[in-house]
């Protein structure tokens, strides 16, 4: 255990000792299943740290500079790069509670070293500081990282910490997974807004998104033109360029017209015209024509004439490259910016001519466009990707600014010597490395994407969301939310939102929200993993033994390599085989389906050269479906779920096999109910589900009997799981959240799904076991009210609190790092009855700061700040209309005393308007707490319910599940036993064979045999009169949530106060003590009662009532003015003051004060006559009489 | 019916009784009496309870609030209770609930010195009256453990330190629940079950053990030797009318009849502790009586005569 020497922030209250014997938790729950939910983030920053990073220096390209006088060249480039753990001035260990507490961020010390070459002479390497870089929680340069749950308790942690997000300022944020199309795959697309790339453009393209292996993206798109030809683009700087086809494949390799033609034609072959699987048509060859003749016009004949050409062009776009040839700087381009992936020029080659051939395959519709919105097409950006290719980007930027600055100077030849290490690298500290440091943490810390080229990303902005911890299972769904992409949110058409089948396994049918982002955030399914660089025993992969192995493997199965070029054919009668995105040869048709077995089973065997989560997709030859071929892949961040493998799971006893959403497509995977689906014996199936469940997300796990529930109010659960007040932290007092929400006494659910168990979900429970009785009462449930008992109420139920933290920070107050020491916390001697109610030295120490569990009342000091500039005392009043406790201080360290970070409790119990729900989606409002004696009472038992819901709840909403619920909670408690509700569970295949009885049937008997109705039902007792209630009524106890919304954060009065500066309306607004909109339609309502003299009321007399002196001559308002006499002159002062004269109102317009009228009318009107005024239109009013009228 | 009496004399008889629990019929009067009974019971009998805490030193892990809301909940012994006064009408200390005629002083001081966790109970409160001092069931559940604690209400570790003042006054169920002494009062009707025996003869065992077997709480049997069906039970019959469905579904509607006695109950009481279940019934009839009182001695009750006629003068006990 490591010692904490040296606490930044000390808690005012008296410490807590820990000592080691108290910290054992009797239960060392297996938190294996909750830290596969937070992996995708955790491995993509482990790799990041330990690898990502220096692939992505080594990737940078260097800059040259170039003095002319001297003729001496300054090559400068990255060398090694070295990420230190957080840490107190590069000393002690500095630990997420204390940067939670002193909002600040966990990050620690980027150092790069930057090398510099003299012509071609030794690099001297320095090293730079490039800034803090945040540091993930539980990532591999985290202290936490490997800490037992003691040990986290030790380090005020939850003993359950899982990390997967960064802390900054003290907040906790979290870096949003989005959906990317899936890397080093051509897909081919159909959109109208292709055509509008320029003239004689189709709506037909192939696109493949290529990464490198440092992450960065370029993605390229084939375009078909109706001439018949194809262009290629890419992005070069935020700009798409576009190259005829033919002068990029003749600038990759050395090659003839002739072997071009063959090489484009191989996958037409007579023979099989119109057979199943066939892509090519006759029409290949007259494109193939088109395409040479393109580059025949354009007179390029050889390979270094097509690479001049292309450098010619390029070189003013492409920087550092001013200097070099134009065949160099055509070479340069192609290496950068065409099929990145790829380093061959022939692997380039090979993979452009097979896209071309899948774009006249989808023209000539011998396959199908692949939808890019089915997550067959997708991939998922993890945060260590993200950091990497942003980082990237920033030490990119600040090689090139730095030649600049360089340059610049040997320009302005002020006694700059480029041979000077030293000059050099201070001219270089203009243009600080340490801002590197800063973006990054600008990125987590906003979310927004501060970028020149776009990274060839879809968005700039919402890359990270802040990680509430509302409740646990609001936390750990940020973990699991997989978004779609703003871009998409502000699309008009539905059909990105819509639940594709490929996505079932991976993405959860259930789990998103309804209203604006319904569809486009989802959430991943509870076993769905997301690929990663570490292989399953944790070491980074080598992919290039993998590849290779595969390879070996292939050619063993019969694979014909691409390189030597043996064969020229295509589907049918030989399909390709993609590896990431190269063309690794080609495998005839017959011989594919025994290859793709034998992978699986290496895959499942989990042998190193193979690993477990290799995705291979083979697209089976069809007449006209997707453009056919074996893809592999073995990249990161591909989402993948386990299935049983049927083949090897009864020899290898669990033969688990993890598969991904491009292979799942073409895939017979069979449910485990026994059945086979209703599968022909052509096609039988080959895999089978594991447990029905695994479909659903955590959260979607946790609603009981799901499967007995209208789908949409499973959703709906999901959304109110999430808002619910529950047990948010254990490590509750070490916290310092802005707003946290807790309940006092929550409980266990007694039905349960197995998913409570596997995830822990009872270390933060979220609800009460409430004896709920379902009934027309009174009146008071009616429309989703619900009655709760007063007694049990009063006897604790759904009590909870609110935690509010206030951050006073001197130094941010001050504005000016120089000033700092001017502010203290003290209290002022002088002003102590300054303040209505009590004095200021009952509420605030001696040190300027409040005593711990003192409660405050709204606008009572609960802070002093002296001013030494001013010589004042200032005081900070607690805001808002509830008092609160103040629960703990926590100063900081230092002296003197500059940061505190107050929390105040305030009390939340239930009143009338404060929202519940059970776990069924079934929301309603409090509406009285009705006495005790005055509810129904079971004759039997004695018992009174503890809620009333409304019978009209059910029949339309279709929650059978929260009457099962009740039934199974009943027999539960009356056995004193859980039970378990996981749905489905009848679907699943029981291992023993034996037949299942009904659920009710299961339930009732438990009933029964308690002396108990068997359908649930009891006879009540009118709890005012005595007397029976004509019908049984359904009781029993249901797992209930209380919500977060309360009517003490919502309800809005106002009988006066603020009014707006114009039209001297009242102002909205519930923060500022303004009101609510009476609206048109709420006028149309009171006229439609009759009810205007109220109407007058709201609208006048309650808000703009003013009275105008009119001049009746000119019918003008504005022109009307008080008389100013003057003042008298006091003579004497022992003499009374002459009367007053009485107001007089005079017409500038009209200079008499004649037919001055007084007329009552709204403010906004005289304004509305201003704002014409100054329009030049003048308002005439007309009085009269309202009896002359 | 001019001038009759609409006066009855019901009658009392206990079944059953223990300190917290007692079961009694209640004869010759109707459901308005017996209900008003259950809830005087439940809410109008006053007992004493932790009203006011003064924390002096908290440092367990449960905040302030939550500590006083729990010392509330814990019964107190309340023999006293009738005889002390609210402290709202309490004229020896204004009402702040200081003195010895409606309140009762606590105080609690525990700190946790050693490595074992150190359970705050119901038993570390020291009561200024011995009369008003937290129940104890440790004899009453008969649990042998070798140290029975009380109602725990804090837990804590080394280090944490509890220290408070508290203050109980008398109070009723209906502002609060902590001040109800009943667990559960309730009542039911005494059925009275009618079998059809000519009906029942006719059926086979078969069908009458089907049928017995029908009720979800044992009220019927069948004798082994004469193969008859027996009423055992009467009272655990709930009104659910499941063995006339059952009847009615064999085609045999009228096998039996149940009928609930409109003017005899059976009451159950389960007390908290706080007083004995006994004395509650007689607390809560003392105190229906002063309710009814207080509704005959009021000005409004004269006045009212004349619309009332009759009636009113049957209120003042004519």
């Amino acid at each position: 255990m490591i010692e904490v020497k040296e606490e930044m922030v000390e808690v005012k209250e008296e410490p807590v000792h820990y000592s080691p014997q108290e910290l054992q938790r009797p239960d060392s729950r297996d938190l294996q299943a909750l830290r596969e939910l937070f992996k995708p983030h955790i491995e993509s920053f482990d790799y990041f740290i330990e690898k990502g990073l220096q692939i992505m220096l080594d990737n940078i390209d260097p800059v040259v500079v170039d003095d002319p006088s001297t003729g001496q060249k300054l090559r400068i480039s990255f060398g090694r790069g070295d990420l230190e753990d957080p840490r107190k001035d590069r000393r002690q260990p500095l630990y997420p509670y204390e940067c939670r507490q002193a909002k600040i961020s966990y990050s620690g010390q980027f150092m790069v070293e930057v090398s510099f070459q003299y012509n071609n002479g030794p690099a001297i390497r320095e090293k730079f500081k490039a800034g803090q870089l945040p540091i993930m929680l539980m990532s591999k340069l985290c202290h936490l990282r490997n800490a037992d749950p003691q040990t986290l308790i030790h380090y005020k942690e939850e003993a359950s910490e899982m990390g997967g997000y960064f802390i900054l300022n003290g907040y906790e944020r979290v870096v949003r997974l989005l959906i990317l199309p899936k890397r080093n795959y051509p897909t081919s697309s159909m959109r109208n807004s292709f055509r509008e790339r320029s003239e004689g453009y189709s709506d037909t393209a192939v696109v493949i998104r290529c990464v490198r292996e440092d992450q960065s993206a370029v993605t390229v798109k084939l375009y078909y033109l109706r001439s018949g030809t194809a262009r290629i683009g890419f992005w070069i700087g935020g700009r798409e360029y576009l190259l005829p086809v033919g002068v990029v494949l003749k600038a990759l390799i050395d090659t003839t017209d002739h072997e071009i033609y063959s090489c484009l034609t191989c996958c037409y072959d007579e023979k099989y015209e119109g057979a199943k699987g066939a892509v090519g048509t006759q029409l290949l060859g007259e494109r193939a024509k088109i395409i040479l003749d393109e580059v025949q016009y354009l007179g390029l004949l050889t390979r270094a004439q097509c690479l001049e050409h292309i450098g010619e062009h390029f070189k003013p776009v492409m920087p550092g490259m001013e200097s070099e040839g134009n065949l160099a700087a055509g070479e340069a381009m192609l290496k950068k910016y065409i099929f990145v992936h790829l380093n061959h020029t022939h692997d380039k080659f090979n993979l452009l001519i097979f896209m071309l051939q899948k774009l006249f395959s989808l023209v000539d519709q011998t396959s199908l466009p692949d939808n890019t919105d089915s997550l067959q097409n997708q991939e998922v950006l993890v945060p260590g990707h993200l950091i990497t290719i942003f980082l990237k980007e920033k030490l990119q930027e600040w090689l090139s600014k730095a030649k600049g600055v360089l340059q610049e100077e040997l320009i302005k030849k002020n006694n700059f010597n480029l041979g000077s290490l030293g000059d050099v690298k201070k001219i270089m500290e203009r243009n600080p490395l340490s801002n590197v440091g800063s973006a990054i943490e600008t990125l987590l810390k906003t979310g927004n994407l501060a970028t020149q080229s776009g990274l060839d990303l879809q968005q700039r902005a919402g890359f990270t969301v802040q990680a509430e911890r509302l409740n646990y299972l609001r936390f750990l769904s940020h973990f699991r939310a997989v978004h779609r992409g703003a871009a998409f949110a502000g699309l008009r058409t539905t059909s990105v939102r819509k639940l594709l089948p490929e996505s079932w396994g991976f993405l959860c049918p259930v789990h998103t929200p309804d209203g604006s982002p319904c569809g486009l955030l989802n959430h991943m399914a509870c076993t769905c993993r997301i690929t990663s660089f570490f292989d399953a025993k944790g070491h980074v992969r080598n992919f290039l033994s993998v590849q290779r192995s595969l390879i070996n493997l292939l050619i063993g199965g019969g694979m014909i390599p691409s390189s030597p070029e043996l064969v020229r054919a295509g589907p049918p009668q030989v399909v390709s085989v993609l590896l990431d995105g190269c063309i690794v040869g080609s495998l005839p048709a017959e011989k594919v389906a025994k290859v793709v077995a034998k992978l699986r089973e290496l895959k499942v065997a989990n042998k190193p050269t193979i690993p477990y989560d290799l995705e291979v997709g083979y697209v089976p030859l069809t007449l006209g479906g997707t453009y056919p071929g074996l893809y592999l892949f073995t990249s990161p961040s591909r989402f993948v779920r386990p299935v049983k493998n049927l083949a090897l799971s009864s020899e290898n006893g669990h033969g688990v096999e993890f598969i991904g959403p491009f292979e799942q497509a073409h895939m017979e995977i069979r449910c485990p109910d026994g059945g086979d689906g209703g599968r022909t014996t052509t096609a039988p199936a080959t895999h089978e589900e594991i447990h029905p469940t695994w479909i659903l997300s955590v959260v979607a796990n946790l609603t009981p009997w799901s499967d007995h529930n209208q789908s949409p109010r499973n959703m709906y659960q999901c959304q109110m799981g999430k808002q619910t007040m529950g047990f948010s932290s254990q490590a509750l007092r070490f916290r310092a959240d802005q707003k946290l929400y807790h309940l006092q006494t929550p409980q266990s659910p007694i039905i349960r799904t197995s998913a409570y168990e596997k995830y822990g979900i009872d270390e933060y429970p979220l609800g009460t076991n409430a004896i709920v009785a379902v009934l027309s009462y009174t009146g008071y449930d009616m429309e989703d009210a619900m009655i709760l008992n007063k007694s049990a109420v009063d006897r604790g139920m759904f009590h909870g609190q609110i935690y509010q933290t206030e951050t006073i920070d001197l130094t941010e107050q001050s504005g000016n790092r120089r000033e700092q020491s001017k502010k203290i916390f003290r209290r002022s001697k002088l002003d102590n009855h300054k303040y209505t109610g009590r004095p200021v030295d009952s509420l605030i120490d001696t040190d300027g700061l409040p005593y711990v569990g003192q409660t405050i009342n709204p606008d009572e000091p609960y802070c002093s700040i002296y001013d030494a500039v001013t010589n004042s005392t200032k005081v900070l009043k607690l805001k808002g209309s509830e008092p609160a406790f103040v629960d703990y201080v926590a100063v900081d360290g230092k002296k003197p005393l500059q940061k505190v970070n107050i929390r105040f409790r305030k009390t939340r119990n239930p009143i009338i308007g404060d929202k519940f729900s059970s776990r069924h989606g079934q929301k309603g409002v409090c509406s009285q707490l009705w006495p005790d004696v005055d509810m129904p009472f079971s004759g039997v038992t004695g018992m009174r319910p503890d809620l009333i819901i409304n019978p009209h709840a059910f029949p339309s909403r279709m929650t059978i599940g929260m009457l099962l619920e009740s039934v199974a909670a009943k027999g539960g408690s009356l056995e004193g036993k859980f039970k378990d509700a996981t749905p489905f569970a009848d679907l699943v295949k029981k291992a023993d064979g034996s037949d299942k009885k009904s659920l009710v049937d299961d339930l009732g008997s438990v009933l029964l045999s308690k002396g108990f109705n068997y359908h649930g039902l009891e006879v009540l007792y009118s709890g005012v009169y005595g007397t029976e209630l004509t019908c049984e009524i359904f009781i029993g106890p249901v797992y209930y949530q209380r919500l977060r919304h309360m009517v003490s954060d919502k309800f809005q009065v106002r009988s006066t106060g603020i009014v707006d500066q114009v039209t001297r309306q009242p102002i909205k607004g519930r923060k500022h003590g303004g009101g609510i909109r009476f609206g048109e339609m709420e006028r149309d309502a009171m006229l439609a009662h009759g009810a205007s003299y109220l109407l007058h009321d709201r609208l006048h007399t309650c808000s703009d009532y003013h009275i105008a002196d009119v001049c009746s001559e000119c019918g003008s308002i504005l022109t009307t003015t008080f008389v100013q006499h003057p003042r008298p002159q006091v003579h004497d002062n022992r003499e009374l003051p002459p009367a007053k004269p009485p107001k007089k109102v005079t017409c500038h317009a009209c200079k008499n004060s004649k037919g001055m009228e007084t007329v009552a009318m709204p403010y906004v009107f005289r304004y509305l006559a201003a704002e014409l005024a100054s329009m030049n239109i003048k308002m005439k009013l007309q009085l009269s009489n309202g009896a002359e009228a | 019916m001019e001038g009759a009496s609409y006066q009855r004399f019901p009658t009392v008889k206990i079944r059953e009784m223990k300190d917290d629990y007692c079961k009694f019929e209640l004869r010759d009067t109707d459901a308005s009496m017996a209900n008003a009974l259950r809830r005087v019971m439940i809410a109008e009998v006053p007992t004493i309870a932790i009203d006011l805490v003064e924390i002096e030193t908290n440092s367990s892990v449960l905040n302030d609030e939550f500590i006083a809301h729990r010392l509330g909940l814990i019964p107190l012994k309340s023999e006293r209770a009738m005889s002390m006064r609210f402290s709202r009408d309490c004229d020896a200390c204004d009402g702040d609930g200081q003195c010895e005629f409606c309140s009762v002083e606590f105080h609690l001081r525990a700190r946790c010195i050693d490595e074992q966790t150190l359970e705050v109970t119901s038993k570390d409160l020291y009561s200024s009256d011995h009369t008003v001092v937290p129940v104890d069931f440790s004899q009453a559940s008969g649990v042998e453990s070798n140290e029975q604690r009380g109602i725990i209400i804090v837990k804590l570790r080394k280090g944490q330190e509890l220290r408070l003042r508290a203050i109980a006054r008398k109070g009723i169920g209906k502002d609060h629940a902590k001040w109800s002494p009943a667990a559960t009062v309730t009542f039911m009707y005494e059925p009275e079950i009618h079998i059809n025996e000519e009906m029942m003869d006719k059926l086979s065992l078969e069908e009458k053990k089907s049928w017995v077997a029908s009720s979800p709480s044992k009220v019927f049997d069948i004798n082994p030797d004469t193969q008859q069906v027996l009423i055992v039970d009467p009272e655990a019959y709930a009104y659910d009318e499941e063995v006339i469905k059952k009847a009615e579904a064999m085609g045999k509607p009228g096998l039996v009849e149940i009928y609930a006695k409109e003017d005899s109950f059976i009451f159950t009481v389960e007390s908290t502790g706080a007083i004995k279940a006994s004395q509650l019934l007689l607390n809560a009839i003392e105190i229906l009586k002063q309710k009814l009182d207080a509704v005959r001695l009021s000005e409004d009750t004269v006045e009212a005569d004349d619309q009332f006629g009759e009636l009113g003068v049957h209120m003042r006990g004519g």
